[in-house]
């Protein structure tokens, strides 16, 4: 269908607009997104921040946060101590930059091992129907035990380190994740494009990959963050309670942990880890509430 | 409904089995000898072999298992490692700290959070409904033992209107125990009241837009009374499945919060037997907390018909 325009070239010249219109407010690219997303650029750009500070802790004007020097003990924040000095005489500046290694390398990796071991078990669970019973009452029963306590009592049992505190908390956070990935995929199953790509053929595992995997990522992103906040709480409340990481290793939860005893008279030794522990954990959670918002609205139900 | 309630409190039997099994498991699916994690880095031979015996370790792990159930449903389960006394002896004189503050916390959050969520739908979009997202955000950031030491830093230490740390049974008076409790609960409370704010909004905002909800302003229902009567009760259902679900928050809450002030129940006994290796502790606390979550959200799932009486089995 075309419109008659009635001029020889087939086409009409625009009439010029008399020039009375306000010109519009423009935005950049980048100023639109700012403006649509402020949660995620918030978030994000806080999150861009802890991963710099991780990254390059040694050249943040800190000194080796493990060197003890008994002489100058508990000093309240100074010059020398921007954040003060611990029992053992060691830097808290020093361990808390360094202590968010820890905290992110945990975050991070419960939520990638939580959500690959959860999007398998849930794609299983969704495809082989005569298994789906079975598991799921297995992770109803995992489910049932809350997580903390199973982290803790995981932890309990193996000698304390980073790698043990992330299958430990992975295993606590991803049976929630296969019970979600369950969901999608059996609703999908039910969609005409599965069938047809079922009915013309297509193996199991050809399906799963093309059609089933790239419609779970959006709501597996928007999980994965909130799984990488909750571990970071875990990891912090593990260490703390005698737990988690290592004493050796400076992560702000063994930081806030070494305060403890005396934290009535010198709370900065426990204030500094917990500020950075919970801007941390909050910038996760206004990402991961952005790219809910900004991937999915009706994800905001179902998490 | 007869047959539902029947049904539905059958069905939570293989839960529990599944989770006793977990919890009996775990010692085996660990890396390692049990016998030698549970005699820990100093222990000699000779101690190994001594527990390797009394946890039977000889004998096939089903049969163990079945053993070890069997126990259980007798309401034994199993002698500390540590002090040697029956675990069951132990759980029960550190309850009632545990429990008193559990159900204050749950109380404080219900009476806090509901109406802020209900107020946040209401006025929607508001200055109140901006505060009650954003109290929601920071209440899911900050860890429980973190909003704790804030709490008793300025309202013990600083101001030094309430004790820093302690219990006192409630026999001992009410003031003086839930004097002790205040900042406990008030510290765990937040991210309960986080979760069910967040909770009572988002579901009103869905009921206020509702046909039957216009109808009741049209025809000249105070305000007050359609947020609280013809919407709250019909936002009742998912609220309620809420605070059943945030029970196991408050569990994992309680283990720290106990911690920080120093309040001698569950969440102590248990940080104890962490520290001590004592497994045979462990185990029965995480049993127990296991049991009891499965049972809240059996309650609540057999008071849905109370709220919605729609909802028919």
């Amino acid at each position: 269908m075309s419109i008659a325009t009635g001029t020889d070239h087939g086409y009409a010249a625009a009439p010029a607009l008399p020039d009375v219109l306000p010109p519009a407010k423009r935005r950049g690219r980048i100023g639109t997104f700012v403006h649509r997303h402020p949660t995620i650029v918030l978030g994000g750009t806080l999150v861009g921040v802890m991963i710099g500070i991780a990254i390059f802790a040694p050249w943040l004007g800190t000194v080796d946060p493990t060197a003890l020097a008994p002489a100058q003990r508990l000093r309240p924040p100074s010059e020398a101590y921007w954040f003060g000095s611990d029992m053992l005489g060691r830097d808290i500046y020093s361990r808390v930059m360094y202590g968010s290694r820890i905290s992110l390398i945990v975050g991070f990796s419960v939520a990638f091992v939580a959500s690959a071991a959860g999007t398998l078990v849930g794609v299983v669970s969704g495809f082989i129907r005569s298994l789906d019973f079975i598991i799921m009452r297995v992770m109803d029963g995992l489910m049932s035990i809350p997580p903390l306590l199973l982290a803790i009592a995981l932890m309990a049992l193996t000698r304390a380190s980073v790698h043990n505190v992330i299958i430990a908390i992975s295993v606590a956070e991803f049976p929630r994740v296969s019970r979600l990935i369950r969901g999608i995929v059996l609703s999908l199953r039910e969609q005409p494009y599965v069938e047809a790509a079922i009915a013309s053929g297509t193996r199991v595992p050809m399906i799963i990959w093309r059609h089933i995997i790239p419609n779970t990522l959006a709501p597996l992103m928007v999980n994965a963050t909130f799984i990488c906040a909750s571990a970071m709480i875990t990891e912090s409340i593990l260490s703390f309670i005698g737990a988690g990481t290592p004493p050796t290793i400076p992560s702000w939860g063994n930081i806030m942990a070494e305060g403890r005893a005396l934290w009535e008279v010198k709370p900065f030794v426990v204030f500094f880890p917990a500020v950075f522990l919970c801007i941390t954990v909050l910038a996760v959670n206004l990402l991961g509430d952005g790219l809910r918002d900004a991937l999915d609205p009706r994800l905001a139900k179902r998490l | 409904m007869f047959a539902y309630t029947v049904r539905r409190v059958l069905t939570t039997i293989p839960v529990m089995l599944a989770v006793a099994f977990f919890v009996f498991s775990l010692l085996y699916i660990a890396p390692g000898d049990p016998a030698a994690i549970i005699a820990g880095d100093q222990a000699t031979p000779a101690d190994v072999e001594r527990i390797r015996l009394s946890l039977g370790l000889d004998r096939p792990f089903l049969v163990r298992f079945g053993e070890w159930l069997w126990q259980i449903l007798h309401g034994n389960l199993g002698t500390s490692i540590f002090t040697n006394l029956p675990v069951a002896h132990m759980i029960a004189q550190c309850i009632e700290p545990t429990l008193s503050l559990m159900v204050l916390t749950i109380i404080f959050a219900i009476v806090i959070a509901i109406p802020l969520g209900v107020l946040a739908a209401w006025k929607h979009g508001s200055w109140i409904d901006r505060l009650v997202m954003m109290l929601a955000v920071f209440g899911f950031s900050t860890p429980v033992f973190v909003v704790g030491y804030l709490l008793a830093y300025v309202f013990a230490l600083q101001l030094d209107w309430l004790p820093v740390q302690g219990f006192n049974p409630i026999g001992r008076g009410l003031w003086p125990f839930l004097r002790d409790l205040i900042l406990p609960t008030v510290a765990l409370g937040l991210i309960f009241v986080a979760l069910l704010a967040r909770i009572t909004r988002a579901t009103m905002l869905d009921v206020l837009n509702q046909d039957y909800v216009r109808t009741a302003k049209a025809k000249g229902v105070g305000q007050r009374d359609v947020l609280f009567v013809h919407a709250l009760k019909n936002a009742a259902v998912p609220i309620v499945t809420v605070i059943g679900n945030g029970v196991a928050l408050l569990i994992g809450g309680a283990v720290v919060t106990e911690s920080v002030f120093a309040i001698p129940g569950l969440g102590r006994l248990t940080v104890d037997a962490i520290l001590r290796r004592d497994y045979p502790v462990i185990q029965g606390v995480v049993l127990l907390f296991s049991f009891t979550y499965v049972l809240v959200n059996l309650a609540v799932d057999l008071l849905y018909t109370v709220f919605d009486p729609r909802i028919r089995y």
